[in-house]
């Protein structure tokens, strides 16, 4: 795997292979993935529940320097990588979330996404004891906090 | 997938078992695409095919030496699944410029590069044996290519139970982290406004050595594994 490139291959095949790949992943993963979080976030939206979740969650997620709303982003990306960033891109669009939100949540929801799939890809493949799947979760999760205190410093020092 | 057919056969039976769940779910769709909760008060209204599907954004509007035009495609104020595939539309270039890119450093060996940068400091790191480079690499790209890839380690006796443990904390942390970020993650990029494009990947790639340090201890300290 990985270094499949054969090397009967120019560097132009090389890319276009690849962007035919990231047309694939846009089309049949990245656009039913963002329109699923769009209606989600106009069902939340239309329910008032989005306000609701804003109001509980806001001063865990104002540790990282996020709103409230957030928490959506981190319990869609859980569930799917794709769907977290659906739902960051959906609240951007509306104004919920800004640009240093945006980056201080990209990290945290690949390192916290598609838990329930890997399990069974990556976990359940390699043959991992079951035993330590709670852990493994946990981890997870824990890297995910620590990536959003971290970018958030980096956000606010405004180096980078 | 393919050139098949998207409608499926259905065999109908003359005596089928129907679950609560089916007529629940019947009597949702008929009202759900019957347009009666359309104009429905507040909550009641999100159980509406329309109001889901929502809007694409408007152009804006040119009058003589005033208005505003949007700035793509997709325009201002868009709501629901037509705003959502207009938006995803306009993430494609990204995606498939960043994975193309990706190929082409992986052409000229970029990848093989970094494994052999990598592999002497896996031990150190995390505790794992150089031999297992070649996989960490793989499982940048792809999960499923980094499960099947460790447990063969294992099967081969190249790697303790202890150490396979170590390491799928490691890969299963951000899964696939290069792959995800670069197709995935490309869509949030323009939107990080200034936050240099590297600084997340670094940050992922810690805290996963982070997360199979934890691991370590743990395995080494409480659970006390000896394999």
């Amino acid at each position: 795997m990985g270094e499949n490139t054969k090397k009967n291959k120019t560097a132009i095949e090389a890319f276009i292979e690849g962007a035919r790949n990231g047309y694939h992943t846009s089309m049949n993963f990245m656009t039913p993935n963002v329109v699923f979080a769009f209606v989600l976030i106009q069902v939340l939206k239309l329910t008032g529940l989005l306000d609701i979740i804003g109001k509980i969650f806001s001063p865990v997620m104002g540790i990282f320097g996020l709103p409230g709303v957030a928490a959506t982003v981190l319990i869609s990306a859980w569930l799917s990588t794709g769907g977290g960033i659906g739902a960051a891109a959906s609240l951007y669009a509306a104004g919920s979330l800004t640009g240093p939100h945006i980056s201080i949540l990209l990290p945290a929801i690949i390192l916290m996404g598609s838990q329930i799939q890997y399990m069974g890809r990556l976990l359940g493949v390699a043959e991992v004891k079951t035993k330590y799947y709670p852990h493994l979760f946990g981890i997870c999760i824990l890297n995910a906090l620590i990536a959003m205190l971290v970018m958030n410093a980096v956000v606010r020092s405004g180096v980078f | 997938m393919g050139n098949k057919s998207q409608e499926q056969p259905i065999l109908f039976e003359d005596d089928v078992k129907v679950g609560i769940a089916g007529y629940v779910s019947l009597i949702f769709a008929i009202l759900f695409f019957s347009g009666l909760f359309q104009k429905a008060p507040g909550a009641w209204s999100a159980f509406d095919f329309t109001n889901l599907c929502g809007n694409f954004g408007s152009l804006g509007e040119l009058a003589d030496g005033a208005g505003e035009l949007a700035s793509n495609f997709r325009g201002i104020g868009g709501v629901g699944a037509k705003d959502g595939f207009l938006f995803a539309l306009t993430l494609f270039p990204g995606v498939i410029f960043a994975l193309g890119v990706v190929k082409v450093v992986e052409y000229y060996g970029g990848l093989r590069a970094a494994q052999r940068l990598l592999t002497p400091l896996l031990r150190p790191l995390m505790g794992i044996p150089g031999i297992t480079g070649l996989t960490l690499i793989a499982s940048l790209q792809s999960t499923d290519a980094g499960g099947s890839m460790t447990k063969a380690l294992r099967e081969n006796n190249l790697i303790t139970e202890k150490e396979k443990t170590i390491f799928c904390a490691f890969q299963f942390s951000a899964g696939a982290t290069i792959t995800n970020y670069f197709s995935s993650g490309a869509a949030l990029f323009p939107m990080m406004e200034g936050t240099l494009l590297i600084i997340p990947l670094i940050v992922m790639f810690v805290c996963k050595v982070l997360g199979a340090n934890l691991m370590r201890i743990y395995l080494n300290k409480v659970a006390m594994e000896d394999e």
